[in-house]
């Protein structure tokens, strides 16, 4: 509607004597000014950016994911030099210092009450700067967050592309097929959906050496059920369609109907998957670190530092803020973004 | 109906079996042995082996070891409380773990379900805005980290509750790890009951018995939250099972004695045997509630009994 008014509105609608000849065979008759489409990733943009928390999720993502590339790099420190004299050490930053937060001093509580103190002067360390403050070995939390950010992504992306990659071409070739095929493929889908994924990843890591390998194939194993899901549906919906039919009439294969015909145009769902598995991805490896199971040290990742935070939470609890914060803040972000995508991609939660 | 429960109840009975097999690999391949005591020699190791049937033939001891299951014997604890059964060691830390569990889930059905309904009727205010922002965080963030922050405030700084499990206390012990553990389901649940509820609340039947003079509290309660009620039992079941995810460290954190610290205790002293039978309680009362709610949603609504027998 707004842009049949806009046009109406221009000044093209002075209207001279060509306008009212006929214009026989030319091209012009094929273009429909007042309702041309717009193409379908604007107008999902358009929607996206409309939707405000979407937006705030995606810088958010984008600032983190930068920080985790450049942020270990950004001072001296590497995320695993030890340095026992420099142990516990509040956070420190230059220049902000001067103000009085961030200067190195924190509260101790003790059972005669409480009291400041500063690491920094008690250590005669007067030119050391821990941004994020050091932990019980004296690594540098700034780096170590980044550095445990950057390998919670890593695990995250790479489970969730290749749940993505697993799931999607069961869901696919189970509901294209249908039949006894659909039947056989969905029975194993349910028996393995039936198996707690807690248990599965707890045993394979027993089983397997930790690492990030390790971490992501535990995860492939129990992720890509829901995917496979969404995929079916979207099959069983779009292979009835004539576009299908056409394809099949012209001879294509199955493979490639499903890969090149039906895959496109799906592919919206899929990646709204995609974005609300990587935060679940995240949350089972931190929740595997916390257990035991998660990456060895000294590599860390944003779970195994709040496993580490977690033991000194009471007296040193800025050891334990910046990885929460970054993951609280990563999931949240990787969730909204994955909201406005839903809605952007399927016209039916516009009005909710 | 009954060909639907049937179905069910053998699709149930196949993972089941899916699961024991899975685990009883899963245990041949444990690296070490339990008995890797410098102290043993090699004779004392077989007479070792052969007390636990560890020298038989993989298929004997895979029958063996789905009998002693489903009988309840889950054989002794080679580590964490040295030949004790596992049953026992189960049956004593089972039901402060449960306890803990159904407060969690009503405490987050109840709050989420208020406030996915106010959500849904005061829809694009300021006070949906509200019920939106706690229900994204409760997704967002994982259920030990409120579990930290609860037990940091509440616990350490102000002294309310004990920050450590108390037999002595044990009702003020379980307010903080149920708060902590109920967050993710509250937020689920107010996010589905307001989806839900919108949908209803835009439906015909809606409009005719408005129309028909009905409303206020018999209006919303009687016609609309009954019907989107239904859907909710289903997203109710794989939550209670994120529970029990949840409880492993929360457990942890606030050193409740219960089944998820003693899995986490097995994991990290290599008792497979307690890891195997926790697992197997694990994946048994998952399948179970599974079932239960698949049964429940099929007679409440019988669109999907019929459209299952379909498939």
């Amino acid at each position: 509607m707004a842009d049949f008014v806009e046009i109406n509105s221009t000044p093209e609608d002075n209207f001279t004597e060509a306008d009212f000849k006929l214009k026989n065979n030319v091209e012009d008759i094929m273009i429909d000014t007042n309702f041309a489409s717009q193409s379908f990733w604007k107008e999902v943009g358009a929607q996206f950016i409309k939707k405000k928390s979407a937006v705030f999720g995606l810088i958010a993502i984008i600032i983190i994911t930068v920080l985790a590339i450049i942020g270990p790099g950004m001072n001296e420190y590497s995320y695993s030099d030890q340095d026992l004299l420099k142990k516990n050490f509040a956070p420190r930053i230059p220049g902000i210092e001067s103000v009085g937060i961030f200067d190195g001093t924190e509260k101790i509580s003790t059972t005669t009450g409480t009291k400041e103190i500063n690491y920094y002067e008690e250590q005669k360390q007067p030119d050391v700067y821990f941004w994020f403050g050091s932990d019980n070995f004296g690594r540098d939390i700034w780096t170590r967050t980044w550095s445990g950010a950057r390998v919670s992504l890593i695990i995250a992306v790479a489970a969730a592309i290749i749940d993505m990659l697993i799931g999607m071409s069961y869901g696919l070739i189970s509901g294209y097929f249908g039949g006894r095929v659909d039947m056989v493929m969905q029975r194993i889908l349910e028996v393995s959906n039936g198996i707690p994924r807690l248990v599965i990843v707890t045993l394979l890591l027993l089983v397997l050496n930790p690492g990030i390998i390790t971490i992501v194939f535990a995860l492939m194993l129990t992720e890509w059920i829901g995917m496979s899901r969404i995929a079916r549906a979207e099959m069983l919906k779009l292979k009835e369609q004539e576009f299908v039919l056409a394809s099949r009439t012209l001879g294509a294969r199955p493979l490639f109907i499903i890969f090149k015909e039906v895959l496109p145009n799906i592919i919206g769902p899929i990646i709204t998957q995609v974005m609300f598995s990587i935060p679940t991805a995240i949350f089972t490896e931190a929740f595997l670190s916390f257990v035991g199971l998660g990456i060895p040290v000294p590599q860390c990742s944003l779970g195994s530092l709040i496993s580490e935070g977690f033991n000194s939470f009471t007296t040193h609890p800025y050891q334990i803020v910046p990885p929460i914060i970054v993951m609280a803040l990563l999931m949240l972000s990787f969730n909204l973004v994955a909201d406005g995508m839903r809605e952007a991609l399927d016209p039916k939660f516009k009005e909710m | 109906m009954r060909r639907y429960v049937l179905k069910r109840v053998l699709t149930a009975v196949f993972t089941l079996l899916a699961i024991l097999l899975v685990l009883f690999i899963l245990m041949q391949l444990m690296p070490g042995s339990p008995f890797n005591d410098e102290k043993l020699n090699a004779d004392q190791r077989a007479l070792l082996y052969a007390k636990y049937g560890l020298d038989q033939p993989v298929p004997v001891q895979f029958l063996r070891y789905v009998g002693n299951m489903l009988r309840g014997d889950f054989g002794v604890s080679y580590k964490i409380s040295k030949n004790t059964p596992i049953s026992q060691l189960i049956a004593s830390r089972l039901p402060i773990s449960i306890r803990i569990g159904l407060f969690a889930v009503t405490i987050g059905a109840l709050i989420g379900l208020v406030l996915g309904l106010v959500a849904a009727l005061f829809h694009d205010t300021f006070i949906d805005t509200i019920a939106t922002i706690i229900s994204v965080i409760g997704v967002s963030v994982p259920s030990y980290v409120f579990a930290l922050a609860l037990s940091f405030e509440f616990g350490f700084k102000l002294s309310w509750f004990p920050m450590l499990f108390n037999s002595q206390h044990e009702l003020a012990s379980s307010v903080l790890p149920s708060v902590s553990l109920s967050m993710f389901t509250m937020a689920s649940i107010a996010r589905f009951t307001r989806s839900e509820m919108m949908e209803v609340l835009g439906s015909e039947y809606m409009l005719l018995a408005e129309s028909k003079g009905i409303s206020g509290g018999a209006l919303i309660f009687r016609h609309a939250l009954r019907n989107a009620l239904i859907p909710i039992i289903t997203v109710l079941a794989p939550l209670i099972v994120d529970l029990m995810t949840g409880s492993l460290v929360v457990e942890k954190i606030f050193a409740i004695p219960g089944v998820g610290s003693l899995l986490v205790n097995a994991i990290q002293s290599n008792d497979y045997n307690v890891v195997i039978s926790l697992s197997f309680i694990y994946s048994a009362m998952y399948i179970a509630i599974m079932l239960v709610v698949d049964i429940l949603y099929g007679i409440i609504d019988p669109r999907i009994r019929l459209a299952k027998e379909g498939d």
